[in-house]
């Protein structure tokens, strides 16, 4: 259940550097982002939600860990 | 859906009560719909979308940009010298913004603006000083936090980033207020035209002496790239000037206002400062509601939002302060409550046009809350906010007295 970044989506905000610094980076180069930290776990997997949800480019995804209950739809 | 005729349609800016409260007309007109016909200050017609899903839909989506296939046809959105109207070339749009967007994303990356963190907690402190000079100078009068803390630190942060010298501050302070004016009109142009003639002043002495700043930067990548005229080069830094100096003051007064309006939410705030910043200065963002327009765009092609085809070229504000506060994105969207999650608000935009500054502002914004709270936790205001006036004839809004006591 990684943390997950789509370069090409990205618009280099660093919105989700501000918000979950532990989580993400921006590249010198272009300031697209990187991904720091995949597995990171609460209450700083909750802040790389946050970073998701703001997201002005929709680029990156925070899937729900294991021990999370899944939707019906899911199993 | 059948648009009503553009007379009939309600004037922007809509009255609001007080500085905290949004103008009752926009909660309405979400109710009727997420977007609706409007007349903009300039008097012409404009669609507004006050609905959070198709706020974000709007700015997220390329069919919606700043340029106009024919711009002297155009809805005039105001009379004032910046945002009023469609901006750079239908055909080059995406190349031109592409080309803006990176000269500034190193310039204002996160990670730059964490290492401006020291530089601005030093400014900061200093304004704090001033704070308390003022207080000791003059007991039994409040302090104006808007002079000497909310306007001041995003000024010299902005200057500093820039190369401007902190000497030409009164210069440029009368032109930012003139150019966002909403009917300025010849004044608004006569402000902007002596902004750009002292930016290209300054780029001639930096592109004899390159400094470490940002308009370094943009003459670096100008000098590479012939289509990038002087023009652009001079109204690109004004406007940046013009953002730093009216659009994180407004978010620190209005913040302020927010925080200082319940006492039990100060003291919440002020007993952990550090550990609340980041949350509470997104709550901020989210429901502080600076200037009663919204963000500019037209159409590059006909396109559907809810029931309405919008036609190409017609003019779109999307009302960022009335999607953040409907009820469909947040719950109990009037109430200040800095726990919610996720919050994701649309105070910088959302799409390829987020506010490139975004990192500076909450860099700034983090830091003053903090360091105000930590410096005088028992802050109060000497007046009721709602009897203060927002500056509703201006483009961003904002308040010019915030009087304090401690």
């Amino acid at each position: 259940m990684r943390v997950e970044a789509d370069r090409a989506r990205c618009v280099a905000s660093g919105q989700c550097v501000m918000t979950a610094p532990e989580v993400f980076d921006q590249s010198e180069e272009d300031g697209k982002v990187v991904v720091l930290d995949a597995t990171p776990a609460p209450p700083v997997r909750g802040r790389a939600r946050q970073a998701a949800a703001m997201c002005p480019g929709a680029a990156i995804s925070v899937p729900q860990e294991p021990a999370e209950p899944l939707e019906p739809a899911d199993r | 859906m059948t648009a009503p005729a553009p007379t009939s349609a309600p004037r922007l800016p809509f009255d609001r009560p007080n500085p905290l409260d949004l103008a009752p007309l926009l909660g309405r007109l979400r109710e009727q719909g997420p977007i609706a016909l409007v007349t903009t200050p300039a008097g012409d017609p404009a669609w507004l979308v006050t609905a959070y899903d198709e706020a974000r839909e709007v700015l997220g989506d390329r069919r919606f940009g700043k340029a106009h296939p024919a711009p002297e046809t155009a809805s005039k959105i105001s009379s004032a010298a910046i945002q009023s109207g469609p901006t750079g070339s239908f055909e080059d749009e995406e190349r031109e913004h592409a080309r803006m967007r990176k000269v500034l994303t190193p310039a204002f990356s996160a990670p730059r603006m964490r290492r401006l963190s020291g530089r601005i907690e030093e400014l900061t402190e200093r304004c704090l000083d001033e704070m308390e000079h003022a207080r000791a100078r003059d007991p039994h009068t409040a302090v104006n936090l808007h002079d000497l803390l909310s306007f001041p630190l995003p000024v010299q942060v902005i200057c500093e980033l820039l190369g401007v010298p902190a000497s030409d501050r009164d210069l440029l302070r009368d032109w930012s207020e003139r150019i966002g004016v909403l009917d300025g009109g010849g004044d608004a142009q006569r402000a902007m035209a002596d902004f750009q003639t002292y930016m290209g002043r300054l780029a001639a002495t930096k592109r004899d002496r390159p400094g470490q700043d940002v308009v370094t930067d943009i003459l670096a990548v100008q000098a590479e790239d012939p289509s990038f005229t002087e023009d652009d080069m001079t109204r690109l830094a004004a406007g940046l000037l013009f953002a730093g100096h009216e659009t994180t003051s407004a978010r620190i007064d209005m913040g302020t206002l927010f925080l200082l309006s319940d006492p039990a939410r100060r003291d919440r705030f002020a007993a952990d400062p550090e550990g609340l910043v980041q949350s509470t200065v997104e709550e901020i963002l989210r429901i502080t509601a600076p200037g009663g327009l919204g963000l500019m765009r037209y159409a590059r092609e006909d396109a559907r939002v809810g029931a309405v085809t919008v036609a190409r070229g017609d003019a779109v504000l999307v009302a960022i302060n009335a999607a953040n506060r409907d009820g469909e994105a947040f719950a109990d969207p009037d109430a200040f409550a800095p726990e919610r999650t996720p919050n994701a608000h649309l105070a910088f935009g959302h799409g390829g046009h987020y506010c490139i500054g975004n990192a500076l502002a909450r860099t700034e914004m983090r830091i003053a809350f903090t360091a105000l709270f930590r410096r005088f936790p028992g802050l109060r205001l000497e007046v009721d906010p709602r009897t203060l006036r927002e500056h509703s004839e201006r483009l961003t809004g904002g308040v010019s007295t915030v009087p304090v006591l401690w």
